[in-house]
């Protein structure tokens, strides 16, 4: 990598599962992938789960290694906290430029030792990773399972007291970073921008984010996460262990008065994962899921369904409609249930986890020209025969960039990127003169039918 | 030789096939399902490559009872299943003939799901040696075949 | 002869000789211990375990770390190797088939023998299984690692088989997946060879008119893949071809195909007059058995490739045809041909079957007015056998329900198992949007027809499915929901009553309320199961799962690999897809398989024979009980001026079995990385008196 310039044959936006698995894919077949993650480590949202539905194996320890391998991979330069800003087309492709965010922490020097933090006197609520349930210093790596281990430094917050400094033993602090400016030229773009999840205040008829014992999902899944806050499952408000707990599924998805009529896919799985998880955690515990349908219909999903029931998870059909809560903080949800002769009841629990939908994470018109469809995912218009294939030639989507889906889907996506960006570049290259092996005669040729 | 004090529990060796038992010992794992901790299982490729004095040998060391969990018919190696039953079949009759309780010696074919089985064998194996107790601390001395240089 | 030393030193492809190792280089084994977060150091005290591994002769580090899979995790181990010269590296951690290759690499890195690295799954069969009892399982550790350790002392550096690869793909099955990954393959510049049981390409999605989310014409959808795997030259197709036999490895295997002949040649005019003749009528498994066919026919108008064939299990050989047949236009004499193929790696793209409901289930076989949904997509495709128009044994249809998940998320005891004893306890996945575009279609074209859906979940998951939901409901279909236990019945129709009826679905949409519904249709929406591939199983040695689909090696991590390296998986035959899964699937399947074959070698495992010819006596032991072809032979050679035989093994075809190590009467052949010694010394570890538990337990 010279100092401004870098020249590879893939560039892959986003650096959570889909955007590392299409990276590992190329790079498996020799082609030179640049892979740019906004955030300070790769990992996306799924390093931050706790296990992963249908066979419960620890997340961390599918992910991690995935991380491990493209940070490790020859044919892979890693650039976290980066983003691409702009993109213009080019004979032999695109040319991107890329902002390198300053850590103000030399990456070369950093060894993630940490040091610097249990000198910093600052400590932040840490949003991204924890939800705000943890704290973490002004200068700090991102997290434990961060790729790459590299403490850097929230500006905004810093006091400047040097401390720092004087710890760091390889001395790679340094306050004058600027951002630099770096140019990507490729010959082909995969789009691995990954989803957001619905806001946890934007329903009013939910509490709107205010009721304290009202949780979403993904603080549910640092709070089961082996690396999580409390090192187990406490209620927000009093710190309480709960005894009884309740999903709120399609908290977000399919619901029009969130502009949101699609299925999220992933969620019914895992709350029932999460279900399961809470009865391993607190076996005394009544664990309960309100539900329109349950949607479980990847390879394994419906046997995981059932077991959930045979190990006591109550499944009750019924859209709830409201949550306020009682003098004590209790959460107490209004539903209408459907298999009691759609009685309308109301019901007291301890702690409600809403199961929150996929929104679209990024929308990369304004920098890569591919329109987003429906509900702001990237549009794809063969979507039946080329499901990657976006409206802009040598660009391709995979993942949640391009719909919910859940991680299988998602790894399959990247595979099939990985194969359409593949198979543009050997076309591209067959078609440059210069290049002998291009066969100009085999152009004419069709394929061999024996029939 | 080591004398193995009598109230130490039982002692199991298990050999499991990378194909078939030692994928079904991780899925019991992965649904969390507990046996007795007593047991020490060993990846093999194909057990067919055991011959009896090894078994013999492991007895001598104190294990006082072996399941070798092979992949049966599923094998991905060719006449390995049939090979593995067969020395089975002559560490038996060498155990009968120094009078070792054949029970102490399992052949089962475990596949990759196959969790109840896996479970099963290894609670009849601690059912067998309850009832029959420790591996006895001296046993008749192994008939070598194979003089063992070095 | 080969040369004098009475080292042998074979040369041929696919031979290596495993490195010399250093034997004298003295052990320095590093010891880490994973906690997996919580996973094993809630149960197993890893500290305790770490401190008591430090103790034992040759552990030079001793380590315990939450995630040692992580980054940091593995840097701890490279930094060791780098600086306290760790030549060995034992680590207990999750299983093996997780991270074994993750912590190979990090030991290569450091400039180790990848091989120089023994992996214990301290999470799968110690900390998961022994929640109740802290203790024991920490003994447990210690005495595995402790095995570990043994093992490690005794490694010797290996080096993996090296192998040529062909860069050809075999492709099994031509419908979507098949023709997808084949395109994908062809077009980054490997040599396909695509395979497809039936006569024509295209698959089950030939059968269907109109495909959901995007309410494209199918046959357009697959007119344009099927032009496109037609414009690669690299792509050579067989139709009526199968594979019978197989064998090889990864980068090398020798796959034998079978074709039958289709009997009629390309320029065959009288095709009509031919049809017409053959007195044979067999259904029609195009139409799902609604209509008939001839022994001689067209699988559908338009199929590719186009053209009449033979069904020669049910032709007669009457010849009546072949009155139309000028200059052998149609020969009956014709027989299958059989050639074989050399390809590098292949993808499964077997495909799935509709299930077919039992006599009796929800009245179908009992009633003529029970069909599948396959079925109804026949009768509204603009071909099938009533041109589109949606009638039944000649009347309109007016009153139509559909049922969800027959054959799908059964339940043990509620339904009939299959012939082989399962039930299809899965989701099918597919059918919910399937059947709801379907209603809707018929609301669109025949708005007077009435439609009850009866569903247990309405499971419209992906992009675009749920607008068909939304669409159906304004659409004013009824919707009525039953639960498994209770499985709505078809009954007769009542006498004097034109209409059979769905009876007794207990709606729990209104209060449970048992109902009758009057209708002239009942359509089944069946669910998905896997084509037959008992064959493929047998042939590729591949396992099916407990869903009978094909099994993929992991879930998350490797979706679209088998155990078998080299042979991947695509679409349906994994398990329930739709037309869009089904192109991701391939696509990933052909990544996966471009990666294999793109640079034109493989590397296998370095787990085969290998003969100590100090020891070896040259017995031919091994030969004769050897199951594998060329995979050991006996040589000539001269050692101190005297001839004598010694056993050599072929590599690249030894799989590893060990069947010559426990027939050698002379120890003589082990198994490069499981020898005969390391067990032993691992017995020896698990039964020793270990200094190290001491004040543990």
């Amino acid at each position: 990598m010279s100092d401004n310039r870098l020249d590879v044959d893939t560039l892959v936006v986003g650096g959570g599962i889909a955007g590392m698995q299409a990276s590992l894919d190329l790079a498996d077949q020799g082609y030179q992938v640049a892979l740019v993650e906004r955030d300070p480590s790769i990992g996306g949202k799924m390093i931050g789960l706790s296990k992963v539905f249908p066979t419960l194996d620890c997340c961390s320890c599918i992910t991690t290694p995935k991380m491990a391998a493209v940070a490790h991979h020859d044919n892979i330069p890693l650039l976290t906290y980066s983003e691409v800003e702009s993109v213009a087309s080019n004979k032999n492709g695109f040319v991107a430029q890329v902002l390198r965010k300053p850590r103000y922490v030399q990456e070369e020097d950093c060894t993630g030792c940490r040091s610097c933090e249990l000198v910093c006197p600052i400590d932040l609520p840490d949003d991204e990773n924890e939800f705000g349930r943890t704290s973490h210093r002004v200068i700090y790596v991102p997290f434990t399972t961060a790729v790459p281990q590299t403490a850097l430094i929230d500006l905004d917050h810093c006091i400047y007291c040097g401390k720092c400094i004087k710890a760091c033993p390889p001395d790679a602090i340094d306050f004058t970073q600027q951002p630099e400016h770096l140019e990507i030229e490729a010959k082909t773009i995969v789009l691995a921008t990954g989803y957001e999840v619905t806001p946890y205040d934007a329903k009013k008829e939910y509490g709107a984010g205010k009721l304290g014992n009202v949780i979403d999902a993904l603080m549910m899944e640092r709070l089961l996460a082996p690396t999580g806050p409390y090192g187990r499952v406490l209620r927000p408000s009093d710190g309480k262990q709960p005894d009884s707990i309740a999903y709120v599924q399609c908290a977000g998805s399919r619901d029009l008065t969130l502009g949101v009529s699609y299925c999220s896919r992933v969620c019914c799985m895992y709350a029932i994962k999460q279900a399961m998880l809470l009865s391993g955690a607190l076996p005394m515990a009544d664990i309960t899921i309100y539900y329109m349908d349950i949607r479980t219909f990847g390879k394994g999903y419906e046997q995981f369904y059932q077991n959930a029931k045979t190990m006591g998870i109550e499944f009750v059909k019924g859209k709830v409609a409201r949550i306020t809560e009682d003098e004590n903080q209790n959460p107490v949800v209004r539903v209408e249930l459907i298999d009691e002769n759609s009685r309308v009841a109301e019901r007291t629990h301890d702690l409600v986890v809403l199961s929150v939908g996929m929104l679209p994470g990024w929308n990369p018109q304004a920098t890569f020209g591919v329109p987003v469809a429906e509900a702001g995912f990237i549009q794809i218009p063969d979507c039946n025969v080329s499901p990657t294939v976006t409206t802009q030639p040598g660009i391709y989507a995979t993942g949640t960039a391009a719909g919910p889906m859940d991680i299988v889907d998602t790894i399959m996506t990247a595979g099939a990127a990985a194969a359409e960006a593949a198979a543009y570049m050997q076309n591209h290259k067959e078609q440059e003169p210069a290049v002998p092996e291009a066969a100009p005669a085999m152009r004419d040729k069709r394929s061999t039918v024996h029939a | 030789m080591k004398t193995n004090a009598q109230t130490r529990a039982p002692k199991i060796l298990i050999l499991a096939t990378l194909s078939g038992g030692y994928r079904g010992a991780d899925a019991a794992g992965q649904s969390q399902l507990e046996y007795a901790p007593d047991t020490y299982i060993l990846p093999v490729m194909s057990a067919a490559m055991f011959p009896e004095s090894f078994y013999w040998r492991a007895f001598e060391r104190g294990v006082d009872g072996i399941i070798v969990m092979y992949s049966g018919t599923d094998s991905p190696y060719k006449g390995a299943p049939e090979k593995t039953a067969e020395i089975i079949n002559r560490t038996y009759e060498r155990m009968k003939e120094r009078g070792l309780d054949t029970q102490r010696l399992r052949l089962a074919a475990i596949c990759t799901v196959c969790v109840r089985p896996f479970l099963k064998e290894i609670r009849q194996m601690n059912e067998v040696l309850d009832e029959i107790g420790l591996v006895p601390s001296s046993l008749p001395p192994a008939r070598e075949a194979q003089a063992e240089p070095g | 002869m080969p040369d004098t030393t009475g080292e042998p030193v074979p040369a041929e492809k696919g031979q290596v000789q495993p490195q010399s190792a250093s034997p004298d280089e003295e052990p320095r084994i590093g010891v880490y211990v994973c906690h997996c977060g919580d996973n094993i150091g809630d149960v197993v005290d890893c500290e305790q375990t770490a401190e008591a591994l430090g103790k034992l002769g040759n552990v030079v580090v001793s380590r315990s770390y939450i995630f040692m899979c992580s980054d940091p995790g593995q840097k701890l181990i490279t930094d060791d190797i780098k600086e306290k010269g760790v030549n060995r590296v034992v680590v207990g951690a999750c299983s093996m088939f997780l991270h074994e290759q993750t912590f190979r690499q990090a030991v290569s890195r450091a400039g180790l023998n990848p091989y120089l690295y023994y992996h214990i799954g301290l999470r799968e069969q110690d900390s998961w299984v022994h929640h109740e009892c802290p203790e024991e399982a920490t003994e447990k550790a210690i005495r595995l690692m402790s095995a570990g350790v043994a093992k490690a002392r005794l490694m010797r550096p290996l080096e993996p088989v090296r192998l040529e690869a062909a860069k050809h793909a075999l492709v099994i099955g031509g419908g979507v997946a098949g023709l997808r990954a084949a395109l994908d393959m062809a077009r980054r510049g490997l040599k396909v060879t695509l395979v497809e049981k039936t006569h024509f390409l295209g698959g089950r999605t030939a059968q269907w008119e109109h495909v959901f989310p995007t309410d494209e014409d199918a046959r357009t959808l697959l007119r344009g893949l099927i032009e496109k795997v037609l414009a690669e030259p690299n792509i050579t197709i067989h139709t009526g071809a199968e594979v019978v036999a197989a064998k090889g490895y990864v980068g090398d295997f020798q796959i034998r195909i079978r074709q039958q002949p289709r009997g009629v040649s390309d320029d065959f005019e009288a095709v009509e007059q031919a049809i017409a003749a053959c007195p044979v009528e067999v259904p029609d498994e195009f139409d799902y058995g609604l209509t008939t066919r001839k022994a001689i026919y067209r699988p559908y108008e338009e199929c590719t490739p186009a053209g009449v064939v033979i069904d020669w299990e049910h032709c007669t050989r009457c010849e009546k045809c072949l009155e139309f047949s000028n200059n052998g236009g149609i020969r009956l004499d014709d027989a299958p041909h059989e050639f074989e193929i050399n390809v590098g790696a292949m993808v499964v793209a077997t495909g799935f079957r509709p299930y077919e409901p039992p006599q009796g289930e929800l009245g179908y076989g009992e009633f003529p007015e029970v069909i599948t949904l396959p079925q109804l997509e026949r009768i509204l495709a603009s071909d099938g056998p009533t041109g589109g128009r949606l009638e039944w044994n000649g009347h309109p249809i007016r009153n139509l329900a559909m049922i969800h998940c027959v054959g799908s998320r059964q339940i043990e005891g509620v339904h009939k198992p299959q012939p082989d004893g399962n039930v299809n306890d899965y989701c099918s996945r597919v059918c919910c949007t399937a059947t709801l575009s379907a209603a809707n279609q018929i609301r669109e074209y025949f708005p007077d027809v009435n439609i009850f859906d009866v569903y247990e979940d309405i499971r419209t998951y992906g992009r675009g499915h749920e607008d068909y939901y939304l669409q159906a409901s304004e659409n004013r279909i009824t919707f009525l929901r039953y639960v498994a236990e209770e499985t709505p019945e078809g009954v007769k129709a009542q006498k004097g009553d034109q209409q059979p009826r769905l009876g007794r679905v207990k709606d729990h949409l209104t209060w449970g309320e048992e109902i009758e519904l009057p209708v002239d249709l009942v359509v089944l929406a069946v669910g998905v199961m896997p084509s037959p591939v008992d064959d493929l199983v047998v042939v590729f040695k591949i396992s099916p799962g407990h869903d009978r689909f094909l099994l993929e090696v992991h879930p998350k991590l490797r979706p679209v690999e088998t155990a078998v390296t080299g042979i991947v998986l695509a679409g349906a035959a994994q398990g329930p897809m739709n037309i869009q899964e089904s192109c991701a699937a391939a696509g990933a399947a052909a990544s996966k398989v471009e990666g294999l074959l793109s640079q034109g070698r493989v590397e296998l495992e370095p787990y085969v024979a290998q003969v100590d010819p100090e020891r070896c006596q040259g017995t031919g032991e091994c030969v004769r009980v050897c199951p594998q072809e060329d995979a050991i032979h006996l040589e000539t050679f001269s050692v101190s001026g005297r001839e004598v035989q010694r056993a050599v093994v072929t590599p690249a075809n030894c799989n590893g079995c060990g069947v010559c190590v426990s027939a050698c009467p002379n120890r003589a052949i082990d198994v490069q990385g499981w020898r005969l010694d390391d067990y032993e010394a691992m017995v020896d570890a698990l039964t020793a008196e270990i200094p190290a538990l001491e004040g543990v337990v």
